[in-house]
């Protein structure tokens, strides 16, 4: 999966999830400060974001660090590293 | 101890007929029905009802999203019809936050479709994973009230009532009691409920809803009806303020009826059989609470939902308390039974119809059942008639029933 993928997708969660402007979703873009999210809406980004890319987050600690839209997108392109990583002769 | 009076100053409704009492009081003066063939209800095996009074959402996109996010379909006609029934009352909205005003809003449970949603997310692998973080608050029995109280601001004492279609009746008298006692001065009340496919299943397998009409929805529900069949689900909300007189009188308050007189009681002896006697027990106590006599009562707002026992026992019981000539009728044959939504629903727009000076007939209701005669029922036309002692019914599965008595007042007397 490439950035661009990664970038597109999740700024549909925040489109679709959150009704955010897509304007407003720049790569520095505070989720909590600045596109107003809170504790409550983060539960529905990690379901969002499960489903959309199809991982396991719930119980990853790096989702704690999470502070901008791009630290979301560095996230998931890692979990999609390991992902290939860990396929048999990846 | 002296009791302070109650009345009710502000008006709010989502009905099948759309949003606002005036929406809903033109649908029935149109003498129109709401009731639609449900798209999609055959797909459920052993569902043989397939009726339905549908309300449309629209404009819930207004309420912000942060606020929005806690509220499943009921809780959104709630919401608008306790913002209409603010507007409408006038009342300055810093009250909200004195604490000396709240909110009891009833609902059968929290959003059926809502409920649905979760079972249906987690059950196929038995994943809680997938739940939304909001699915708990859409689901919860006290979705309604508790949403209306955050979007409001309101601070004072926010309940729910919980006895399905007398969820609405529960509020309202819980209110008026909580101002007369004094514990607050403003209570919003009432009730929410939405149509989805489980909940009309609920009555469908206890035989209780309408399944001849199917391919004539219009003419189904037929409350006290020769040919009545059965209930008809429908959906919204209704909400009241009730205010304390003096508060109300102070702000110069347009007051539509002072509450007198409330009573409930339960039957004790079925969980679905309508009880006469209770039914009896009940409209007489909360006669005999607001102090006036049987013959003085100008209409009767029944609870009628075009069951065939439930019909014929509140039309026996409503003989035996009223005789034959107080005027009665039932507004489900326009708007379906709107369940824990029904009594705040069919109390506003009979008391929007009193203050034009007619009592609504039943729609419907073209042959009176054999069963159900021995009452002066309203049928074909209004009846242009001046009501100043009114009684509104509702009953409820678990053997309740919830009588409200109200005083009509213009200007303030």
């Amino acid at each position: 999966m490439t950035k661009d993928e990664v970038v597109t997708l999740t700024n549909l969660v925040f489109e679709e999830s959150f009704e955010i402007d897509k304007a407003k979703l720049t790569p520095q873009a505070k989720i909590f400060d600045e596109l107003g999210l809170d504790s409550l809406d983060i539960v529905d980004l990690i379901v969002a974001l499960q489903k959309k890319f199809k991982v396991q987050i719930r119980e990853d600690e790096r989702v704690r660090s999470i502070r901008t839209l791009d630290d979301i997108y560095t996230f998931i392109l890692t979990l999609k590293q390991e992902e290939e990583q860990k396929r048999p002769g990846g | 101890m002296q009791l302070r009076r109650v009345v009710i100053t502000g008006m709010g409704s989502v009905s099948p007929f759309g949003r606002g009492v005036t929406a809903l009081t033109d649908g029935i003066e149109a003498g129109r029905s709401a009731v639609r063939k449900m798209a999609g209800w055959d797909h459920y095996i052993g569902l043989r009802s397939q009726v339905g009074a549908p309300a449309e959402l629209k404009d819930e996109k207004l309420i912000p999203r942060q606020s929005r996010r806690s509220m499943g379909r009921l809780s959104l006609f709630a919401v608008q019809a306790a913002q209409d029934a603010v507007d409408d009352s006038g009342l300055d909205p810093a009250l909200a936050t004195t604490g000396r005003m709240g909110c009891v809003v009833g609902s059968t449970t929290g959003s059926a479709i809502s409920i649905s949603q979760a079972f249906e997310t987690m059950l196929p692998d038995h994943d809680l994973t997938k739940l939304s973080s909001m699915q708990f608050f859409h689901c919860i029995s006290h979705t309604a009230t508790m949403n209306v109280a955050q979007y409001l601001k309101l601070n004072g004492w926010v309940m729910a009532t919980s006895a399905a279609c007398a969820s609405a009746m529960h509020a309202m008298g819980t209110g008026y009691d909580l101002i007369r006692l004094g514990r607050q001065d403003v209570m919003l009340c009432g009730g929410a409920e939405e149509l989805h496919p489980t909940v009309t299943g609920s009555f469908d397998v206890l035989f209780a809803t309408s399944v001849k009409y199917n391919d004539t929805p219009h003419l189904t529900p037929r409350p006290f009806d020769r040919d009545r069949d059965g209930l008809v689900c429908g959906e919204g909300a209704g909400i009241l303020m009730l205010e304390e007189y003096e508060h109300a009188i102070k702000r110069n308050a347009r007051i539509y009826a002072e509450v007198i007189g409330y009573h409930t009681c339960s039957s004790g002896d079925h969980v679905s059989e309508s009880s006469r006697p209770a039914m009896v027990t009940c409209m007489r106590e909360s006669l005999q609470e607001a102090g006036v006599e049987a013959g003085q009562v100008d209409y009767v707002n029944a609870h009628a939902t075009a069951t065939l026992q439930g019909d014929k026992e509140e039309a026996e019981a409503i003989h035996d308390v009223f005789g034959d000539k107080v005027p009665v009728s039932s507004l489900k044959g326009y708007i379906g039974h709107t369940l824990g939504a029904s009594a705040a629903i069919e109390l506003a727009a009979s008391l929007a119809g009193i203050r034009k000076g007619v009592l609504y007939p039943t729609l419907n209701l073209q042959n009176i059942s054999p069963e159900c005669q021995g009452v002066n029922h309203v049928m074909g036309t209004a009846l242009q008639r001046e009501a100043r002692i009114i009684v509104k019914n509702s009953f409820a599965f678990g053997g309740i029933s919830a009588v409200l008595v109200c005083r009509v007042m213009a200007d303030g007397k």
